[in-house]
Formats: structure tokens, C-alpha cells, sequence
């Protein structure tokens, strides 16, 4: 029982990162209607100025709030002078425009920084605490608290401020938006700021764990594009439940089902895809796009 | 006066053209191909006949990423798993010593089956999920064989050489590998280019361009979007199997995801729909590595993500659409003097590249 509630809550932990990860594919897809394959990527080159920081002795609080705001920028100037060149045009080429991206800062980590494991400087201590007799760990509780309040703090500026309503209007209808007098331009880049910030929160919680390389995320971001798929395109609270749904399973399954293991359980989420898919194709929470001819 | 240069450009592709439909050049032109092809690998040197047939494996693989995402406009990011069952497929049946025939079917109906389950479950999302989800393809691809080690050899991989020259022809292994590589990779070229040339080249263009409209006409998108799939697994098993000929072993970093991920930008660098793109897409992702790796194996990836960005940014049609974008812009710049000399000829016509400089405020609406 202690170890499957152990398993309940590391799962969680993992499954907030793969949230995080995917709430902000999400995030520049309502905005500008492509999934960004180098939302991971974007997220480790955040990991690595925080480690360079620390290897200089900055305290690793300041360093991961100096790269949430070298992120802001770079998601900014990367949907400025890179995407917004192909955002109109086919979704297929962007997508391709994105996963060059995704080559580019992975050639540029392994060539700066080398492709070695790099150990992470931990925000929580890896120590356990017991709770109504079952040990947990701080770091798993930590990140799990951590990730939740950015999604909250996203929620309420989306909701609370003029900013997220502006925002939501870019989201929900550009042209329309544009024609109202909205700067566009500039809310997208707004947008991919704070998603590529809401990635970098993520790599840094999640660096400790996985030691730091070019490709750190990579799985994680199949993960959180599963989580996509199953949550629905188009509901952020469908694509958060769904990716913790595949982390606690994952964690699960490694455990109880002898075949997959832990090398197999990235092929958790697939299964459980499949499966969706031949029930309901617009995924979980999502709704069924209409298109007029 | 604008439309004079314009009209030699023409009246000169004109007579190309003419040139090429003429029946004799039409019959000596391949013919001049098969004889250059079949005489190149007894001249060459060893290593010049390696890097082709090993051009030749990927050229394959490129044309069954190709199929998929340049003619039916699907982004797979798992072609390279195809290719990886192809190649083991290909060990295991050597290993055990299967009639070699026998395990060249299989070795493109297994990867061709494996592409339709994922094709089936996949093609139901619309849109940009068939590259979310194939994306998962090598990613589990690489623990799966480092799983099933009783079939693949684990970490470790499975070698078997089975392409030597046969006794008393005379040739080399290197030339009877490259013979091998170019007759079956030629085949599937010419096969391929049937293919998208004929009915279901046409049904695939209508799905990548409009599927709603591809349905109207009674063309099932779902179910091209399959086929396209499944022949490009096929492809790509076809490339597994070459790959077994020429490169002789194969371990589950064969298909990693970075693998996976260079094919796809050595087809958008090559040229999308389009044969001939496929074969520079081949030779870009065997040569551009040995280039780099003679100055600093670490700038690989750089490089590629940086020439994928150009491309992409100059030359969106690929390396294939060079020649045109050339003539292109030899004839604008014709016009533009014509424009020059009369102010009536509006020149902008001739300007596709006027998109980037509209406002910001005519964003087209996704939601």
C-alpha cells in the first residue's frame, strides 16, 4: 500500500512536468495554430543557463528566475524573427520549421555544453517525509506544488487581467482581435514567451532527475505530446488530467506489469492512445472540429 | 517590351521541352542512365562505391518519407523505425538462414503491416497528430529492441553479411553491394514514380491540399492518408534491407529518434514531392556527417538544423526546385528591367515573395 501510494505521488510529480510541457504546446497552438516540437528543446537551453549560472556561483533561486526571463525572450524573438515568417503559411511547413528549431538548439547545447550528463542542482531536498505512515518524497511533493501554482498564476492572469483577455481575443479570433486594435503581433510573442517560460519551470524541475544533456526532454516531450492528444487540442484542463493520468499510470505500469518495465513504459501513453482513439477520436476532453466546405 | 524577356525564357524552355519529347531522346536518355550506372561501380574506387550505395540506402528511405509527407502531406517523424524493422527483419532471417528471397518479402511486409496498425489508429486525428504520434515510433522503437534481445541481439545489435560477390563474376563486394542497391532502390525509384505520377499521386496531392474538398469529390482523405502511410513503411523496409546489404549491422541506435529526425531534414533539404529531391536527400544525409565530422564531429546537429532553417527560409521547395527558382528569378529580374523601360507593366505580378511584407493586422484566422 506504502509503495503504491509512493508510486501515486512520484507519478504525479513526473505528470506535472509532462502538464507543464503540454500546456504549453498548447498554449502557442490556440495562439498560433502549430505545435511546437521545440517547446523541450527551448525548455533545456532555460536548464542550461540556469546549470552555467550556478557553476559561476550565482544561488540557484536567482539563476532560475534570471533564465524564466532569458526564456520570455527567447520564445519571444524566436516567434518574431523565426515563426511568424511561417505561421500563415502551411501548418505542415511550420512544423518543420519547428523541428529544425528543435535540431538547431540541440546542435547548440551538445556543441557549447557537450552531450554529457551534467549534474543538476536540486531545489528540493531528496529527503522523505512520512504521512499518515507512508514516505513520500519532498522532491516529488515540491515539484507537484510548484507547477501547480504557475498553472494557477497563468490561470489568473488569463482570466484577471487585460493582458490575458487580450490574449484570449488573439487566441480565439486574430483577425478580429486585429481589427479591435490589438497588437497582434505582440501578444503572440507575449504568448510564446510564457509558454517558453512555463517549458523552462519545467526543465529545471525536472533536470535534478534526469541529469542535464541536449536531449533531456525529448521523451518527456512525447509524453506531453500524448497528453495532447488525449486531453483534446483545445482544452487546457483536459491535456493537465490527462497528463497526469499518463504519468501515474506509467509508474504503475512499470511496476505491476512485468513485460513493459521501466524501459518500456514510454509506451504507455501510446496504448492507452490507441485505445482513446478507437473510442473517441477527438480525445478525451476535447470537442469535435465542425468545418464548413 | 516587359513581356520580351519573359518570352525567350519561354520559347527556350520550349525547346527543351520539344527536345525531350522528341522519341529518341525520350528512349536514350534512360538508356545513357542504365549504362552510366551499370559501368560507374567497376570504375570506381572502394570508398567512392560505399558512400554511393550508402547514398542509395538513404535515397530509398527519403522516398518513403517522401510518399507520406511530400506527395500526401502527413509529417511522419517515424520513418526511420521502418527502416530499423526492415534491417532487423533482415539479420534475423540471414542469422537463421532463410531463403534470401523469403526474407526480402518480409522485410518489406513486416515494417508494411507494422506502418498500417500505426497508420489505422493515427489517421483518425486530424491534422498535425499523425506527426504527434509517429513521433513516438523510435522513441520506442530503442528500448523495444534492446528488449526483445532472444530477436534482435540487444544493445549489442545483430550483424550478418550475406552480400558478397558471388564466385566467378569477378566483382568485388563493394561493386555487387552497390549493383545490388542500384537495381532494387532503382525499382522502387521507378515504381514511386508511377505511383505518384498516376491515379493515386493525384488523390494524395488533392488530400495534402484540401481535405474537405478531397472528400466532396469522393476521395476518402482517411484512407489515403493509410495508404500513403502504409507504402511509405513499406519503403522504408525496403531501405532496411539495403541497409543490411551495404552496412552489414544494425542495433537499436539505428533508429533513434536523432536518426529519425535527420531523415526528415534531409527530405525537406532535398526537395518534398519530388523524386529527384529524394535522391539529394539521400546524399545529404550521408555526406553532410563526413563533412563535418572532418572538421568537428559536435557541429553535426548545428549544421543541420541551420542548413534545414535556410532551406526552409531561401528554398522551400528544396534543393530539387533549385533549377526553377533560378529561372525564376532570372526571368523577374527580366521583367523588372522591362518594367524599367515601360512604367505600364506591373511587374508585381511576376512577385510571389510579396506575402512577407504585408501588415501585421491581416493575420488569417485559425481558430
Amino acid at each position: 500500500m506504502g509503495k503504491f501510494v509512493q508510486l501515486v505521488v512520484d507519478g504525479l510529480s513526473t505528470g506535472s512536468v509532462y502538464a507543464a510541457l503540454a500546456l504549453a504546446i498548447v498554449l502557442v497552438h490556440q495562439a498560433t495554430g502549430l505545435i511546437n516540437f521545440a517547446q523541450g528543446g527551448m525548455a533545456v537551453l532555460s536548464a542550461y543557463v540556469v546549470w552555467s549560472l550556478t557553476e559561476q556561483g550565482v544561488p540557484l533561486i536567482v539563476a532560475i528566475l534570471l533564465a524564466i526571463v532569458f526564456s520570455i525572450v527567447l520564445g519571444a524573438v524566436v516567434e518574431r524573427w523565426l515563426m511568424r515568417r511561417f505561421e500563415r503559411g502551411d501548418p505542415d511547413t511550420a512544423v518543420v520549421v519547428t523541428i529544425g528549431l528543435l535540431t538547431l538548439i540541440t546542435g547548440f547545447a551538445g556543441w557549447l555544453w557537450t552531450y554529457n550528463n551534467q549534474q543538476f542542482p536540486s531545489l528540493f531536498s531528496l529527503d522523505t517525509v512520512s504521512f499518515l505512515g507512508v514516505s513520500v518524497s519532498q522532491r516529488s511533493i515540491g515539484t507537484t506544488v510548484v507547477i501547480v501554482v504557475a498553472m494557477v498564476l497563468l490561470q489568473l492572469l488569463f482570466v484577471g487581467t487585460k493582458l490575458g483577455l487580450a490574449l484570449r481575443a488573439v487566441a480565439i479570433n486574430p483577425q478580429s482581435a486585429a481589427f479591435s486594435g490589438l497588437p497582434v503581433g505582440r501578444l503572440l510573442m507575449v504568448g510564446w514567451g510564457l509558454a517558453a517560460a512555463l517549458g523552462a519551470v519545467a526543465a529545471v524541475l525536472v533536470a535534478p532527475q534526469l541529469t542535464l544533456t541536449p536531449g533531456m526532454l525529448d521523451n518527456a516531450l512525447v509524453y506531453a505530446l500524448a497528453a495532447v492528444i488525449l486531453g483534446g487540442l483545445t482544452s487546457p484542463i483536459g491535456v493537465v488530467l490527462a497528463a497526469w493520468m499518463i504519468g501515474i499510470l506509467e509508474n504503475l505500469a512499470a511496476v505491476y506489469v512485468p513485460f513493459i518495465g521501466f524501459d518500456l513504459k514510454v509506451a504507455v501513453p501510446f496504448i492507452l492512445i490507441f485505445v482513446v482513439l478507437l473510442v473517441r477520436p477527438q480525445g478525451l476532453f476535447g470537442r469535435k472540429n465542425v468545418v464548413r466546405v | 517590351m516587359a513581356s520580351a524577356p519573359s518570352n525567350r525564357a519561354s520559347t527556350s524552355s520550349s525547346s527543351l521541352s520539344s527536345l525531350r519529347q522528341r522519341p529518341w531522346v525520350r528512349w536514350a536518355a534512360p538508356l545513357l542512365l542504365v549504362v552510366v550506372l551499370a559501368v560507374l561501380p567497376l570504375v570506381m574506387s572502394e570508398f567512392v562505391n560505399e558512400t554511393l550505395a550508402r547514398i542509395g540506402v538513404f535515397a530509398v528511405a527519403v522516398l518513403g518519407l517522401n510518399v507520406v509527407m511530400g506527395y500526401a502531406g502527413q509529417v511522419s517523424l517515424g520513418q526511420i523505425f521502418f527502416l530499423g524493422v526492415g534491417a532487423y527483419v533482415t539479420a534475423y532471417g540471414v542469422t537463421n538462414e532463410w531463403n534470401i528471397v523469403l526474407v526480402f518479402v518480409l522485410a518489406c511486409l513486416v515494417p508494411a503491416v507494422a506502418g498500417l496498425v500505426v497508420a489505422l489508429a493515427a489517421a483518425r486525428l486530424g491534422g498535425l497528430a499523425i506527426a504527434m504520434v509517429t513521433i513516438a515510433l523510435p522513441i520506442v522503437g530503442v528500448p523495444l529492441a534492446k528488449r526483445l534481445s532472444e530477436y534482435t541481439g540487444g544493445s549489442q545489435g545483430l550483424s550478418a553479411r550475406f552480400a558478397e560477390a558471388p564466385e566467378g563474376s569477378g566483382l568485388f563486394d563493394d561493386q555487387w553491394q552497390l549493383y545490388i542497391v542500384l537495381v532494387i532502390g532503382g525499382t522502387v525509384f521507378l515504381l514511386t514514380r508511377f505511383l505518384v505520377r498516376g491515379k493515386y499521386g493525384r488523390a494524395f496531392a488533392i488530400v495534402k491540399g484540401n481535405e474537405n474538398v478531397a472528400s466532396s469529390m469522393g476521395i476518402s482523405p482517411y484512407r489515403y492518408k493509410v495508404l500513403a502511410f502504409t507504402i511509405a513503411s513499406l519503403i522504408g523496409g525496403v531501405s532496411g534491407f539495403l541497409y543490411m546489404v551495404v552496412i552489414q549491422y544494425t542495433s537499436p541506435e539505428t533508429m533513434s529518434f536523432g536518426h529519425s529526425i535527420e531523415l526528415l531534414a534531409a527530405m525537406v533539404i532535398g526537395g518534398a514531392a519530388s523524386i529527384v529531391g529524394s535522391l539529394l536527400g539521400g546524399a545529404f544525409y550521408v555526406l553532410v556527417p563526413q563533412l563535418t565530422n572532418q572538421v568537428d564531429a559536435s557541429l553535426t546537429t548545428l549544421l543541420q538544423g541551420v542548413i534545414l532553417l535556410v532551406v526552409l527560409f531561401v528554398l522551400p521547395g528544396g534543393l530539387a526546385s533549385l533549377p526553377r527558382a533560378l529561372t525564376r528569378g532570372r526571368r523577374r529580374s527580366g521583367a523588372e528591367r522591362g518594367a524599367a523601360a515601360s512604367t505600364t507593366s506591373p511587374s508585381s505580378t511576376l512577385g510571389s515573395g510579396t506575402s512577407a511584407e504585408e501588415p501585421e493586422t491581416e493575420r488569417q484566422g485559425h481558430a
